[in-house]
């Protein structure tokens, strides 16, 4: 276990310097751009730019650049955000606790029902119920989340004048805006999560095993909790840890359209202000996040099924 | 109220005033004419509403009639939708909505009202010179910034230098030509590069200035309230630059919250405010991001009581929900798709030409922008400008464009690329999407590269071709003198033509409305012929408030100032 756990680590890592190569090649070597001028502007003199890259080691060759803008990384310093003017941690850390909360209550809310319909669905394979949560599900994963939320919006807030229509929290934490941008995360996401135990619990339903517990005169209860469940599982497991980094890219147009302050609005707002700093701490945020969650994954497996192994 | 503080603002009466008097009696120059210009000249609103009133034989009421009452409540706080962007230097910037915030903390000397009627602020009064290249401001005594220094002459003349030097990077420099010379280098694109003039602006004594100019400007005052002109502390630049860290200024508000993309929250000022008590207790401005719908979203919803800006996308949904005010007004806001004139193929005013040829600006106005606003005639100045010279309607000429082009070289047609950032709205995209399709017609194949708007800033002024939004300014002279003017920071065209600028100078100086538009007959009529842009309309504005918003006036500007507004 040990040895898998640092294999793990080693890949996650490995994956992480991959993609902070890639990373610095497309922004920080001019591809995109004169950096001097995005940070002083289209009116700085020659000879200020040139003042510039020399003070912020843009002279320099690439690979000692990246070298130390590595470093810096690794030790915590993320550099300053043009747009913000300031460090990058100032702005990029309470975004990630708002996406956290936001993708908390989400996960709250999808997990258990998704779960909850799933195995219901599974249990009577081409009932009126199955029938039913299958469309429902099909239904809710088709429509994206820009449709919904204006959906939502129009009905909730135009409509029904329910629920407020923005959620950027300018007086402080307010449960209420939080309800909209939950409910199309879970509704877009409950339909593909569900379906996809459903069809592991069909499955498992089918299985030899079920039927000799059955056979075997165990209450029909039991044999779903005790055998059934746990083998179910496994599969929407996996699903479930996938839709944390699903989230962090879902979240983007949830957030832009309701005006949340977290993650994927700040990650859109760096690309579209050409924030490169900024735009960088948020892409390797992505990429720990999507390593971390699949490698704890690949970990959960394990536990969840003793049958497999990693050599 | 300010204009009860007004006075006669000067013992000496210009002499254009009583050719003013003379024009308005025999019926040369439109009241409205004659109330900006004799203002302009120094006298106050209410002496000119006098002496309108006593040439006409009638009492002369002011077109805008103020919403606020003496009825306002004070207190409360109001919440306002709009983008919160970094604030550092009121001097380089290039978005109103920086100024919205910042004009609560510092001030201008002047303000230029939604009747584009300018009146005293910080300068209490000025008075011009018979030839108009010397002015004089007399400040306004007993201002205090908010960190207990007074105001005076040094902060004006410290504002003054600092905009005119090219390393401050402000666009002030097209405004305040006359107080420029040039020294004689000239920068990698082959313009001039200019230094303010030695004694341009003297501090005449501690609430006096005075400006020197080489050349007579009659729009001196207004230029005095063009955003990027707002007064700052006189140690500004020494203790960091950096308003929204060191929010040190004259204004009714502090600042006592800020961060950039989420939230501005300005505090009625504890010091004593020099004019009258502003009626709100705090001002918060919310980042709702850049989705229009959000901000229509959180009106509707009551989160805040009114937002920057409506757009043609939201506009017919707001004027259906109830309790939401639209305030519209006319404006010379416009877009301007120009050609740089010392890029490929533009370099050749036959094919500059030849896409003018191909716009109809009737049916631009009627798709672009549902019709909402005034026809152009590519040349940037507009019919409710006071100097507008009408030029005979230019029609769309398919035929004529085809020739020009192959008289080019081009006779197989040619590939052009747009850019359009949407900066104001996407009519600014479907303005180049007309274009595109009337363009076709003569071979001429634009390729449209629609970017973001932040980005879109990067490049405005290096873009052979592209869509910039230019905001309402009172005069065309002012305009005009930012944006085609050789070698200003804003020409982004790259126009370089003596005759159009001198054409230009002599109606920046000519005070007689009716000789002014004769003169500027001339500077549109060389812009129109060389071609440099493709305009084919001015556009209306428009908001939305709530109806418990008291006392908001809707500025063609979006010069918004909170401290009449208050809160039923």
């Amino acid at each position: 276990m040990v040895l898998l756990l640092l294999k793990r680590i080693g890949f996650m890592i490995f994956t992480m310097i991959i993609v902070s190569m890639i990373l610095f090649m497309l922004l920080e070597t001019g591809l995109t751009g004169d950096p001097a001028t995005r940070v002083l502007g289209n009116f700085a003199s020659d000879e200020q730019k040139e003042l510039w890259r020399d003070q912020h080691g843009y002279n320099q060759m690439v690979v000692v650049r990246y070298a130390k803008w590595l470093g810096n990384f690794a030790t915590g310093d993320l550099g300053t955000s043009i747009r913000y003017k300031g460090p990058v941690k100032e702005v990029l850390l309470p975004r990630l606790w708002n996406t956290a909360i936001l993708g908390f209550w989400t996960f709250a809310i999808m997990i258990p029902l998704s779960l909850t319909l799933g195995v219901l669905s599974g249990m009577k394979e081409g009932s009126l119920l199955d029938r039913g949560i299958s469309v429902f599900g099909i239904l809710t994963t088709s429509v994206p989340e820009f449709a919904s939320a204006v959906f939502f919006s129009a009905l909730f807030v135009f409509g029904l004048k329910w629920l407020p229509g923005t959620s950027s929290m300018a007086s402080g934490f307010e449960f209420k805006q939080l309800i909209l941008p939950a409910m199309v995360l879970v509704v877009y996401d409950f339909g593909y999560v569900a379906r996809m135990t459903r069809a592991s619990m069909a499955e498992v339903m089918t299985s030899q095993y079920i039927r000799s517990a059955v056979l075997k005169g165990l209450p029909y209860r039991q044999v779903i909790i005790r055998h059934a469940l746990r083998n179910a599982l496994i599969a929407p497991f996996t699903v479930i840890m996938l839709q944390i980094n699903w989230l962090l890219s879902g979240v983007i147009v949830v957030e832009f359209f309701f005006a949340y302050k977290g993650f994927g609005a700040l990650l859109l707002e760096a690309s579209l202000n050409n924030d490169i700093a900024l735009l960088e701490a948020c892409a390797m945020v992505a990429v720990v996040v999507a390593v971390s969650s699949q490698t704890l994954a690949d970990i959960g497996y394990t536990f969840l099924n003793p049958r497999i192994r990693f050599s | 109220m300010a204009e009860k503080k007004d006075k006669l603002s000067t013992e000496r009466i210009h002499p254009g005033v009583k050719e003013m008097e003379k024009s308005l009696a025999d019926g040369k120059c439109s009241r409205r004419e004659f109330l900006r210009t004799t203002t302009l000249l120094g006298i106050s609103v209410t002496t000119a509403y006098g002496l309108a009133s006593a040439i006409l034989g009638k009492d002369i009421l002011p077109d805008l009639i103020s919403t606020a009452h003496a009825a306002q409540k004070k207190g409360g706080v109001l919440k306002w939708g709009m983008q919160v962007m970094e604030m550092a230097d009121p001097a380089t910037y290039s978005w109103t909505e920086k100024s919205i915030v910042a004009r609560n903390i510092v001030e201008y000397l002047v303000e230029t009202g939604p009747d584009n009627i300018t009146r005293p602020n910080l300068a209490e009064s000025w008075e011009a010179s018979d030839d108009l290249k010397t002015w004089i401001f007399h400040l306004r005594k007993g201002v205090k910034w908010s960190n207990g220094d007074d105001f005076g002459a040094d902060d004006v003349v410290f504002n003054f230098t600092r905009w005119l030097d090219p390393k401050t990077g402000s666009s002030n420099l097209g405004l305040f030509n006359a107080m420029l010379e040039e020294t004689g280098k000239k920068d990698k694109k082959g313009n001039p590069i200019k230094r303010m003039i030695k004694n341009a602006v003297e501090k005449v004594d501690a609430h006096t200035v005075r400006l020197n100019l080489k050349s007579a400007v009659l729009s001196i005052p207004e230029n005095l309230y063009n955003y990027p002109t707002a007064i700052v502390h006189r140690n500004f630049a020494k203790e960091g630059g950096d308003l929204s860290k060191n929010p040190v200024g004259t204004g009714p508000y502090a600042l006592s919250d800020f961060k950039v993309g989420e939230i501005a929250v300005l505090k009625k000022r504890k010091a004593p405010y020099w004019g009258d008590e502003a009626f709100l207790d705090e001002i918060r401005f919310i980042d709702l991001g850049q989705d229009a719908g959000a901000y229509l979203a959180a009106i509707a919803s009551k989160q805040v009581d009114g937002i920057y800006m409506l757009d043609l996308t939201t506009l017919q949904a707001a004027k259906s929900i109830p309790g939401i005010k639209v305030v519209s007004i006319p404006s010379t806001q416009t877009g301007v798709i120009r050609m740089k004139v010392n890029k490929k193929p533009f370099d050749d005013v036959r094919v500059r030409k030849a896409v003018q040829k191909c716009c109809d600006v009737e049916r631009q106005l009627k798709i672009a922008h549902q019709g909402l606003g005034v026809v152009a005639e590519h040349h940037h100045v507009a019919s409710i400008h006071p100097e507008y010279f009408k030029l005979p309607a230019l029609k769309q000429d398919i035929a004529g464009a085809k020739k020009l082009l192959k008289e080019a070289g081009y006779p197989d047609g040619i590939e052009l690329t747009c850019n359009v950032g949407n900066t104001d709205g996407v009519w600014e995209q479907n303005s180049v999407a007309v274009l595109k399709e009337d363009c076709a017609k003569a071979g001429i194949n634009i390729k449209m590269n629609v970017m973001p708007s932040a980005q879109y800033w990067d490049v405005w002024t290096k873009a052979p071709m592209s869509l910039t939004s230019w905001t309402h300014r009172p005069l065309a002279v002012m305009v005009l003198g930012l944006a085609y003017r050789a070698g200003v920071p804003w020409n982004e065209s790259s126009y370089n033509n003596p005759k159009f600028d001198a054409a230009l100078d002599e109606a920046e100086a000519t005070l007689s409305v009716k000789d002014r538009q004769v003169k500027m007959e001339k500077v549109e009529k060389i812009l129109q012929n060389d071609a440099v842009l493709v305009q084919p309309f001015f556009r209306s504005v428009f908001t939305a408030i709530s109806e418990n918003v008291v006392g908001f006036e809707m500025h063609p500007t979006r010069y918004y100032l909170f401290r009449k507004v208050s809160l039923a």
